[in-house]
C-alpha cells in the first residue's frame, strides 16, 4: 500500500452494506478519520433514514473559503440542519435511493469523501483565483501589471490541526500550498528530512513534471505578515511548499491534484512509520542471525573419551 | 492533544481482528488476523510452523540493480501487501503468500504483525495514532516480553498517544455487565471463552486472571463445523462442503436440554426436520436436510465421547474443577459469575445448560459432605451462567465499554512514561474497571 485511499472506508462499508438492500437496523456509530476529524453515522428518527454527520475542526476556516457552496453542490439533496455538536449533516433515506447500482456506488462513495469534499473548498477557490488572474495578467506584460494581479490573492490559512495549518495562495501562473509541519519526536524529524528531501529532489531526477517541492524551517516570503504564523526560529516547525504550475492546475486535473495534496500530510506520517517498521524488521532478522552465530560457536563436545591400543580409556581436554 | 478523541480498541484474535473506537457498540471492522505478503515464504502452506523469512529488498542485495541508478535501487516491497479480506485474496492469485502473524492467541511473527497493525491503523481505522489512545488486548498467559515488544511497536513506530493493554478475559467479564443479570458489576468471574480454535475456562479474581487454574479445551467452534460436516457426509447428502456445514451451524443449530427425549420429540414431530438450501457456484440451488445435527452438533461441548475419542471430559466438568482448583475464598464469586464469550457460546439455551449441569455437580458434592459430616446442613450455593447480547465480540465490547470511561487516559501508560522507564513499564497497569473505578 503505497498510497492511502481518501474516502473514509468505514462509512464506504456501511453504506454499501445499508444500500445493498439488506434489512434495516439501527445504526449509532462514532468514527475518526486523520486530522481529528469526526463521523457519527446514526439512524435517528427511523431505521431507513441514515445520518451522516462530520465534525471538523478547521470548519470555520473552510466556510470562509467556500466550503458551503462546495458541499451544497456535492450533497444538494441530502444536506440537512447540522446535527449538535457537529459542523455539517446529510441524511440518506433508504427508502428514496437511486434505482441503478451504479448510481448507488457513486452515492457511497461521494458521502465516504466528505471530509475531502469539505477540505477541498479553499483549494478550489485558489484554482478559480488562478484562472481569474491568468486572464487578467494576460492583459499585461509581466512589468506593467497591476499591483494586485502580479501579487496573486491572499493566503488562505486552513488551520486543520492544533499546531499546524495548510496556506493555500493563488497567483497568475501558479498555485502554491505551503504546510506547516511539526514533529514531536527527534526520530520522526530525522525521518521527516529525509523524506521531504527525497520529494524535493524527485523533480531532478526522473519525474520532471512534478510539482516543486520546497522544505525551509523558517516561515516562506509568500507567508509574510499572514497572522498566526511565526518564525521561532528554532527549526522546530518545517515548512513544506509545494508548487502547482499550469499544467496541474487544468480543470480535468484538479479533483486529482486536491486528493493529493490533502493526504499529504497522513502520507508523509504514514510512510516515516512504515520505515520504521521496515528498519525494525531489519534489525530483527540481525538479531536472529546474531544469535544463530551464538549457537553454533558452541563447541561440538567439551570431552572426548579416548582409548589406548589395550582399551583403557582416558580423557582429553578439561 | 487537548480534544478528546476517541481511544481506538484493537481485539487481535488468533482468527479475527476486531477493530474499532471506544463507544461504539459494535467493532468497526472485523477481518481475519491474515496479511499476504510479495513472494510469500510460505506459498500456501501457511499451516507449516516456520516462521516467514523478511523479504530483503534489492538495494540491500549488494547493487544488484542493472544501472547505478540510486532510485533504481530503492525497493518498496515492505509495503507491498494486504491484511484481513484483501489478503485471502490476494492469496488465491499468485505471487503472495498468506501468513496468520498470531498463533494460539499469541503473536508470534512481529514483522508481520507491524505492518498488519500499521495497514490497519492507516487504511482501515484512518486515525493519526499520536492524536489517539490505544487500547489493546492481549490472551491470559501472555509472557511480558510480548507486552514489551507490542510497547515498543506502538510507542516507537507508531508514536501512539497512550496504550493500555487488557486481558481479554477480564474485557469479556466487563462485556457481561450489559447483562440484566448482573449488579454489581465486579471483576470477578469465571470466563468461557469458545472461539474457532480452542475453549479456555479462565477463572480471574478481582480483574486478575488466576494463572494456574486455566484450563483448555480443544474442542471449539471448527470442531462442531468439521462435526455437522461428518454427520452431512454420513447421510449422503447433496451439498456437505465446509461452508455449507458452517453455515447449518449458525443457522439451526441449538442445545437441547437431553439427548434422548430430543430424538422422540423429532420422531413424533417432523416439522422439526429443516431444510437448507445452498446456492452452488453456477446458480444451481440444492436442498440439504438438516436432523439431528441441529442439537447433537453443540452437544459435543456436554458429551465429546461423541466427537473425540481422545478428548473425554465434558464442558460442565471442566468448569466446576477450574473453580475448585481455584483458592477457597473467591470460589463463590466464581460460581455466581460464569461468563460467556466467543462465537461458539452462541447456541440458543447454551447458558441454561451449562448452569444446569453445573449445579448438578455442585450439588451433588454438598450432599455428600453433609453426609459426610453428620447432620451438617450447607447454605447451598449459587450458580450462574451469564448470557448476553454482546458475547460474540465479547473481549472488544468490553474494551470499548471501558475505554469511553473519563478515568481511561489516567490508566494508560503515555509516551513520556515510556520513554522514562523503557519498555518494562508495560509489564504493570492499573486496573481499569476494578474496585474505585466506575
Amino acid at each position: 500500500m503505497l498510497l492511502l485511499d481518501y474516502q473514509n472506508v468505514l462509512i464506504q462499508s456501511v453504506l454499501t452494506e445499508r444500500f445493498s438492500g439488506a434489512p434495516p437496523v439501527s445504526i449509532d456509530q462514532t468514527v475518526s478519520d486523520f486530522d481529528g476529524v469526526t463521523f457519527h453515522i446514526s439512524t435517528p428518527e427511523t431505521k431507513s433514514k441514515i445520518m451522516v454527520s462530520i465534525q471538523i475542526r478547521c470548519f470555520p476556516d473552510l466556510l470562509r473559503y467556500g466550503a458551503e457552496e462546495v458541499l451544497n453542490r456535492e450533497y444538494g439533496p441530502y444536506v440537512v440542519s447540522p446535527e449538535p455538536g457537529f459542523d455539517f449533516s446529510i441524511v440518506v433515506d433508504l427508502e428514496n435511493l437511486p434505482a441503478e447500482k451504479e448510481a448507488r456506488d457513486d452515492l457511497v462513495n461521494k458521502i465516504a469523501l466528505l471530509k475531502r469534499n469539505a477540505m477541498a473548498a479553499p483549494f478550489e477557490q485558489a484554482y478559480k483565483e488562478h484562472y481569474h488572474l491568468k486572464q487578467e495578467a494576460a492583459k499585461f506584460t509581466s512589468e506593467e501589471a497591476p499591483q494586485g494581479v502580479r501579487e496573486g490573492g491572499e493566503v488562505k490559512a486552513i488551520h486543520y490541526r492544533e499546531e499546524e495549518a495548510i496556506y493555500v495562495k493563488a497567483s497568475h501562473d501558479r498555485v502554491t500550498v505551503i504546510f506547516s509541519t511539526i514533529f514531536r519526536e527527534e526520530t520522526d524529524r530525522v525521518f521527516g528530512k529525509v523524506f521531504i528531501q527525497e520529494f524535493v529532489d524527485a523533480r531532478r531526477r526522473a519525474i520532471q513534471n512534478a510539482p516543486q517541492v520546497l522544505f525551509r524551517n523558517d516561515p516562506p516570503l509568500e507567508l509574510q505578515g499572514v497572522p498566526g504564523v511565526k518564525n521561532t526560529g528554532t527549526g522546530e516547525i518545517g515548512y513544506v511548499t509545494f508548487v502547482l504550475f499550469p499544467r496541474h492546475l487544468t480543470p480535468q486535473r484538479m479533483p486529482d491534484v486536491i486528493s493529493h495534496i490533502q493526504t499529504f500530510r497522513d502520507y508523509f506520517h504514514y510512510h516515516i512509520k512504515a520505515s520504521k517498521a521496515y528498519i525494525h524488521s531489519r534489525m530483527r532478522r540481525r538479531t536472529a542471525d546474531f544469535l544463530q552465530v551464538l549457537r553454533r560457536a558452541r563447541p561440538d563436545s567439551e570431552e572426548k573419551e579416548r582409548k589406548t591400543a589395550s582399551g583403557r580409556t582416558f580423557k582429553v581436554g578439561s | 492533544m487537548a480534544n478528546q478523541t476517541p481511544a481506538v480498541v484493537m481485539d487481535n484474535g488468533t482468527g479475527f481482528s476486531k477493530l474499532g473506537f471506544a463507544g461504539n457498540d459494535s467493532p468497526s471492522f472485523v477481518f481475519p488476523t491474515a496479511i499476504a505478503t510479495k513472494g510469500g515464504a510460505a506459498g500456501g502452506g501457511s499451516g507449516s510452523g516456520r516462521p516467514a523469512v523478511a523479504n530483503k529488498p534489492s538495494f540491500l542485495t549488494g547493487g544488484a540493480g542493472p544501472t547505478g541508478h540510486l532510485s533504481g535501487k530503492r525497493g518498496t516491497e515492505d509495503l507491498d501487501f494486504f491484511i484481513g479480506d484483501e489478503a485471502i485474496s490476494a492469496a488465491s492469485g499468485p505471487g503472495y503468500g498468506l501468513h496468520y502473524p498470531i498463533r494460539h492467541g499469541q503473536i508470534e511473527n512481529w514483522d508481520h504483525m507491524e505492518r498488519f497493525w500499521s495497514n490497519s491503523i492507516f487504511k482501515y481505522l484512518r486515525v493519526e495514532p499520536e492524536d489517539h489512545y490505544f487500547l489493546l488486548t492481549e490472551p491470559p498467559l501472555n509472557p511480558p516480553e510480548n507486552r514489551e515488544n507490542t510497547a515498543e511497536i506502538f510507542f516507537e513506530s507508531f508514536n501512539c498517544a497512550g496504550l493500555y493493554i487488557a486481558v481479554q478475559a477480564v474485557l469479556a467479564l466487563a462485556a457481561s455487565w450489559t447483562s440484566s443479570k448482573v449488579t454489581d458489576r465486579s471483576l470477578t468471574g469465571t470466563v468461557i471463552d469458545s472461539g474457532d480454535g480452542v475453549t479456555h475456562v479462565i477463572p480471574v479474581a478481582e480483574g486478575y486472571v488466576i494463572g494456574s487454574s486455566i484450563k483448555s479445551i480443544p474442542i471449539a467452534g471448527r470442531d462442531i463445523t468439521y462435526f455437522v460436516q461428518s454427520l452431512l457426509r454420513d447421510r449422503g447428502e447433496p451439498d456437505s462442503s465446509l461452508k455449507t456445514a458452517q453455515e447449518i451451524k449458525e443457522a439451526h443449530c441449538y442445545v437441547c436440554p437431553d439427548i434422548v427425549n430430543e430424538f422422540g420429540k423429532y420422531d413424533r414431530d417432523r416439522s422439526r426436520f429443516m431444510k437448507h438450501v445452498v446456492a452452488q457456484p453456477g446458480g444451481r440451488e440444492v436442498t440439504v436436510d438438516v436432523g439431528y445435527e441441529r442439537f447433537l452438533a453443540p452437544e459435543i461441548f456436554f458429551n465429546p465421547e461423541i466427537y473425540s475419542s481422545d478428548f473425554l471430559t465434558p464442558l460442565p466438568v471442566v468448569v466446576d474443577g477450574v473453580i475448585q482448583s481455584s483458592p477457597i475464598d473467591v470460589r463463590r464469586g466464581l460460581y455466581k459469575n460464569i461468563v460467556l464469550s466467543g462465537g461458539s457460546t452462541l447456541y440458543k439455551d447454551f447458558g441454561r445448560r451449562l448452569q444446569r449441569d453445573i449445579k448438578q455437580l455442585v450439588d451433588a458434592r454438598i450432599r455428600q459432605s453433609e453426609v459426610r459430616s453428620g447432620g451438617a446442613k450447607s447454605g447451598g450455593l449459587e450458580v450462574q451462567v451469564i448470557t448476553h447480547k454482546r458475547q460474540r465480540h465479547g473481549p472488544w465490547f468490553g474494551g470499548s465499554l471501558l475505554g469511553q470511561t473519563p478515568e481511561f487516559r489516567s490508566y494508560c501508560h503515555t509516551k513520556a512514561e515510556y520513554q522514562e522507564y523503557g519498555p518494562g513499564i508495560v509489564r504493570r497497569f492499573a486496573l481499569l474497571g476494578g474496585p474505585g473505578g466506575s
